[in-house]
């Protein structure tokens, strides 16, 4: 992780990384203070589906210019994860604004948190 | 008559964690069986039948959220025998799992979260049973 701070690529997984974790954060401090769930805590959730989308197309054009991820196969997967997790499930929760909501989205943003921190590890060589 | 939608609670972020964890258990399985088999076979299956009771548990409790409790109160108690007899037999049998499975170590590679997944589940469950009426509970 020490060099992808100094490729763009890199740098981009790091802000997507930390990001999702404040999403992770605000949507469980949300749930647990029991109100319904706020439009902004979604717009939260899409600025981040729009950083990730931003990120897998980042990867794939590197990937398309000939640099390979040291764990293909699972690189693969986990940029295909990156960009699924939040659309389904805020579809999952599009008839429910309810505190439990809540609780959807910290799982999905911090499953995400999780998927970014292994999309870095798992391309290996500095992103 | 068709069952009423599952309503706003608990169960959906259960329901959350279930799908997460059949997509996580699923791709890992999938690419462990399919690239580096003989590394770890028992291992790997291990991974692709957490996947499987994942999914079973997905549907279980989505059952359960409209009343239908009986697959759930089977499959929750599944899934924990699974967590506690492959995490226990990782760590005696270390020999068995050169490479980690999904429920190995009871779950350590997931936060845990395997291990504490059913238990958060049969809670929600036995109160579900609580409140569903009789007549729904009947018909699981």
């Amino acid at each position: 992780m020490q060099s992808a701070l100094h490729t763009p690529l890199g740098q981009l997984t790091l802000v997507a990384a930390g990001y999702a974790g404040l999403v992770t954060l605000v949507a469980l401090v949300t749930t647990v203070r029991r109100v319904p769930r706020p439009a902004w805590l979604d717009h939260m959730v899409w600025i981040l589906e729009l950083l990730l989308a931003v990120r897998a197309v980042a990867g794939l054009g590197s990937m398309l210019g000939g640099q390979r991820p040291e764990e293909m196969s699972a690189h693969v997967g986990y940029l295909v994860a990156s960009v699924c997790i939040l659309p389904i499930a805020m579809q999952s929760i599009s008839d429910d604004r309810g505190t439990w909501s809540s609780g959807v989205v910290t799982v999905a943003a911090l499953a995400v948190t999780v998927v970014a921190v292994r999309l870095q590890m798992t391309w290996g060589h500095g992103a | 008559m068709p069952e009423p939608a599952p309503r706003s609670g608990p169960h959906k972020v259960l329901l959350a964690f279930y799908a997460l964890f059949t997509l996580a258990a699923g791709a890992r399985a999938a690419v462990q069986l399919l690239t580096q088999y003989d590394e770890a076979p028992v291992a790997y299956w291990l991974s692709a039948a957490a996947a499987v009771t994942y999914a079973l548990g997905w549907y279980a409790i989505r059952r359960a959220s409209v009343g239908h409790t009986g697959f759930a109160s089977v499959m929750l108690w599944v899934e924990l025998g699974g967590v506690l007899t492959v995490g226990t037999l990782s760590l005696v049998e270390r020999d068995w799992f050169p490479d980690a499975s999904v429920w190995s170590d009871y779950g350590i590679g997931y936060g845990f979260v395997p291990a504490v997944l059913p238990i958060a589940g049969l809670l929600w469950l036995r109160r579900q049973k609580q409140q569903a009426p009789e007549g729904a509970r009947a018909g699981a």
